[in-house]
């Protein structure tokens, strides 16, 4: 995909589509969603300063039990992680989105490249989450989405 | 009861109601909010809290299945603009993605989460 705001749901579907039908189940592809929706809104918004057309290669690797997710992007290579840390004001803007990746993934990694930036993200399957689910309101495991896609650049 | 029209699909339409406790804006908002089309929502909201001063705004969130921090972000500038009237802003029908969200971002006990939107007009 490319840096435009408007490519984000369709990446996001795909990704979701991808942990149902690995049978991830309903909670890890919501999750899975909105940490790759908040991973790419921050390459978008402060890697790339909002410039559009810039690129952004996103990959996944899923089995049964766990599934990883790998965003590179070209940008300013800043480590989010490595920033002066504040205390997480809900009343104050910025930070959720790191917030939502510790938070619903195992392993957060962000690997700093010669010429921008590679997160590696893995969510592990807990054994409650293997017993499976009936989908509720605001489910990810619908059917497939016409125009979805795996990954792209 | 006055109608207000935005041009935005995302929440195309208000009503303005006012009786003793104040002014009351109230909308339903549609589809997914991602960083793509939260400036279209902010864009709304805070024009009508600056036009109307409202002591409540009510958003129906029954047909928002999904929504990001960008969205929550908004939500909060537009919560921070009406805390100074002062007014506040009341969050219905959750879907359990949102209401997930919200939760995550430690906002569900700061809007106030009612059911419907005829229990957000009988809060005080």
């Amino acid at each position: 995909m490319t840096s435009e705001p408007d490519q984000i749901s369709a990446v996001r579907r795909a990704l979701e589509s991808l942990c149902c039908d690995e049978g991830l189940g309903d909670q890890i592809a919501c999750e899975i969603g909105l940490c790759v929706n908040e991973a790419l809104a921050n390459v978008i918004r402060h890697a790339y300063g909002k410039a559009p057309g810039k690129p952004i290669l996103i990959s996944a690797v899923c089995d049964a039990n766990s599934i990883e997710v790998k965003i590179r992007d070209w940008g300013n290579g800043v480590n989010p992680t490595k920033l002066p840390e504040k205390p997480y004001d809900p009343l104050e803007p910025g930070g959720l989105g790191l917030i939502c990746l510790k938070r619903c993934m195992n392993d957060v990694r962000f690997e700093p490249q010669a010429d921008g930036m590679l997160l590696v993200m893995k969510r592990i399957k807990t054994s409650a989450e293997r017993a499976p689910a009936p989908a509720a309101g605001g489910s990810c495991c619908e059917a497939p989405r016409a125009g979805d896609q795996r990954s792209g650049r | 009861m006055s109608e207000l029209t935005s041009g935005v699909d995302l929440v195309p339409k208000a009503r303005v109601e006012t009786g003793p406790g104040g002014t009351s804006v109230i909308a339903s908002v549609r589809g997914e909010i991602d960083l793509h089309n939260s400036p279209e929502l902010r864009g709304v909201l805070l024009e009508w809290i600056a036009q109307h001063q409202p002591k409540r705004v009510i958003l129906n969130l029954g047909q928002v299945p999904y929504m990001d921090s960008s969205a929550i972000a908004v939500m909060v500038e537009a919560l921070q603009k009406i805390r100074k009237i002062p007014g506040r802003i009341f969050l219905t029908d959750l879907q359990p993605r949102v209401k997930g969200l919200l939760e995550i971002a430690r906002l569900d006990s700061i809007f106030v989460v009612c059911a419907d939107e005829a229990d957000a007009l009988s809060r005080n």
